[in-house]
């Protein structure tokens, strides 16, 4: 029976209607979906309220969604007119249906830009569409747009600050504006990593997600240490729970990347002033020049040079140990998946990388670093971190010296540990032995023969990409 | 890595009877949860029918994998995990399960008890510890005892050929016509 264009309309009309009261009646909704629905029920509304989720029955989509596509296309093309309202809830309805029909969104992006429409509405019905479309990639484009509107807001509403103080408005309000700034951002960024982490739970490397979870980093929270500290220990849990989800491991490499870059910044502008000022550096050699120029700026960094560049140093060391240790102790437990013999390889490679640029440092500031020499089980004990995995513990003595011989110009050797002046102990670095004797123990008792085969291609990177590289 | 459902089932001569049934649909999508459910349930009871007894196995059916374990006794459970999950830590669980069960609800009840009559809670607080595998048991453990015994996996349900004679069993498989032996 086929319906008439006239029942189709007020059908439609009413069903839109719905939608919109649905979400006046409670702004609380955070999930939608389809109802597998095939036959409409006499006279009830498709629209279904259940404990915050609002959901549609199946039958009615294709009476709705062509309609208003079409709408909303009409109007695009000037042959029908829609006011400001009609076209926030025919946007919405579509976006909730389809949220890849990009003109719904650039329609949208109209109306924020005319002010009639909150850009955290659009945030919200965003959120909402990913509930049920994870990946949708002009949902996240979107978003991305919307958040750049928002970030110029705040940096408006910053200047705007700096005039008002200029023209002698007190301090105090001045601060508590910025306070106020400040929180909105860290609420706003924090809104943005939920949101990406529901949608990567709810498909299996989003790769949308996370790409956008990494551009939220780079615009709001760059040169943030402790905000990437936080997540990188927050997603700890999270892919322990997800071991073959390759975009969360390839998250954590950004972190670490990340972190190691905006901490190594110590470590290269320190050594470019004359050393003489700091006296807790004992006589060493000139300062290892690299890239960084000396500046007036610098001459305050100096005196602080050792003792801000050791804890950066640990610091660094610390958080390549402990990926390394993550790592293996997944490898370990969930025998056979590729995605942590990937993360394993990236973690490496960075690390290797950094040990090539930085390693002249260490030699600096030799004495005063402690290395834990393998040969000293006493030292271990005390709270050190062993990078080396599980294997090292059979292995890790008769390799200890072997390792500075292989790995040619890495960090002095020490027989006897000093502790740091801060009393930490700096744990075991990881080492291209340690890897190799990593691989040697999964080997050893490994029945399960993907673990095998990923373990074997792990040593051949080994000897092929690291071993050649001095 | 997820665990969707956790079912003890009684098998008897030509069906396997429901006794107790947990099941976590969290992750699903709400209006979904109703008919997954019901798809899990109905699962379950044709993976214990079509299990030998006495034996173990895991089936995998569209992105999930079940774990089966019919017992001696014709006690049987079945978990349906995503295929992250370990599986060594499925058969801990069910084993530990049955264990349990078997100690708690009299065997008398097996044939023909259900879910409203069947005395056993625990199941739900299972199934949520062992969400996090390694929180749950030891997996080494496991391991050594699975060491013998022959875990067959199928790749599709419907490959699951009704076991009518025991023979015909150790045939299909000798002939490795459907499954392969872990």
């Amino acid at each position: 029976m086929a319906e008439s264009e006239e029942e189709v309309d007020v059908l439609v009309q009413r069903v839109v209607k719905d939608i919109i009261n649905a979400f006046k009646r409670n702004p609380n909704i955070d999930e939608i979906g389809v109802i597998p629905c095939p036959e409409a029920r006499y006279n009830r509304s498709p629209i279904v309220l259940v404990e915050n989720k609002l959901g549609v029955e199946s039958w009615c989509v294709k009476f709705l969604l062509p309609y208003v596509h079409n709408k909303l296309l009409l109007y695009r093309q000037r042959k029908h007119w829609l006011d400001r309202e009609a076209l926030v809830d025919i946007t919405c309805t579509l976006l909730l249906l389809n949220p890849d029909f990009t003109t719904a969104w650039n329609v949208r992006k109209e109306l924020l830009q005319s002010g009639v429409l909150n850009p955290e509405k659009d945030l919200y019905l965003g959120k909402l569409a990913l509930t049920k479309f994870p990946k949708s990639p002009e949902t996240w484009i979107h978003r991305r747009w919307v958040l750049q509107q928002i970030l110029r807001q705040f940096s408006a509403e910053g200047q705007t600050s700096k005039q008002q103080q200029q023209q002698g408005e007190t301090e105090q309000a001045d601060a508590e504006r910025s306070q106020q700034l400040g929180d909105h951002l860290a609420r706003t960024l924090h809104q943005e990593m939920k949101v990406c982490c529901d949608a990567a739970c709810l498909y299996p490397s989003n790769y949308n997600a996370w790409s956008h979870r990494i551009w939220v980093l780079q615009h709001m929270a760059m040169g943030n240490v402790k905000v990437f500290h936080d997540e990188l220990s927050s997603m700890r849990l999270w892919v322990s729970m997800h071991v073959s989800d390759h975009s969360g491991f390839h998250y954590r490499q950004f972190l670490l990347k990340e972190l190691i870059t905006e901490l190594s910044q110590p470590l290269s502008s320190a050594t470019n002033s004359p050393q003489h000022n700091s006296s807790t550096v004992p006589s060493s050699s000139p300062s290892h020049h690299s890239q960084a120029q000396a500046n007036g700026e610098l001459s305050g960094v100096e005196a602080a040079g050792e003792e801000e560049r050791q804890p950066s140093f640990t610091t660094i060391i610390q958080l390549f140990c402990q990926e390394i240790e993550l790592c293996s102790d997944l490898i370990h437990s969930f025998p056979g998946h590729e995605t942590l013999w990937s993360h394993r390889r990236h973690v490496f490679y960075l690390w290797h990388h950094w040990r090539r640029e930085y390693q002249h440092y260490s030699s600096n500031g030799g004495s005063e670093l402690v290395h834990l020499n393998d040969s000293d089980p006493g030292l271990q004990t005390v709270g050190a971190q062993s990078c080396a995995g599980r294997g090292e513990s059979v292995n890790g003595q008769g390799h200890a010296t072997e390792a500075m011989e292989v790995d040619g110009a890495s960090f002095p050797e020490l027989r006897d540990s000093k502790r740091l002046k801060t009393g930490i102990l700096l744990p075991d670095p990881p080492a291209l032995s340690s890897e190799y004797s990593f691989v040697s123990s999964i080997l050893d008792d490994c029945c399960n023969p993907e673990q095998r085969r990923f373990a074997l291609a792990y040593e051949k990177w080994l000897d092929t990409v690291i071993g050649h590289q001095p | 890595m997820k665990l969707y459902s956790l079912s003890i089932l009684h098998k008897g001569a030509t069906k396997a009877n429901l006794l107790k049934a947990a099941y976590d649909l969290s992750s699903f999508s709400f209006f979904q949860r109703s008919s997954i459910q019901e798809f899990m349930t109905f699962t379950s009871a044709l993976i214990v029918e079509r299990t030998t007894q006495g034996s173990r196995a895991s089936v995998k059916e569209q992105e999930y994998l079940c774990h089966v374990y019919v017992r001696n006794d014709n006690l049987s459970a079945v978990v349906i995990a995503d295929t992250e999950y370990p599986q060594r830590v499925c058969f801990t669980l069910l084993d530990k399960v049955l264990e349990e069960f078997s100690r708690q609800v009299d065997s008398i009840d097996w044939p023909s008890g259900n879910p409203e009559t069947i005395n056993y809670k625990a199941l739900d607080i299972h199934l949520s510890k062992y969400q996090n595998p390694r929180e749950a048991d030891a997996m080494t453990k496991v391991q050594a005892e699975l060491d013998e015994t022959k875990i067959i996996l199928v790749n599709n349900l419907h490959k699951l050929r009704p076991s009518i004679l025991i023979e015909d069993e150790i045939n299909a498989r000798k002939q490795n016509s459907c499954c392969e032996i872990m």
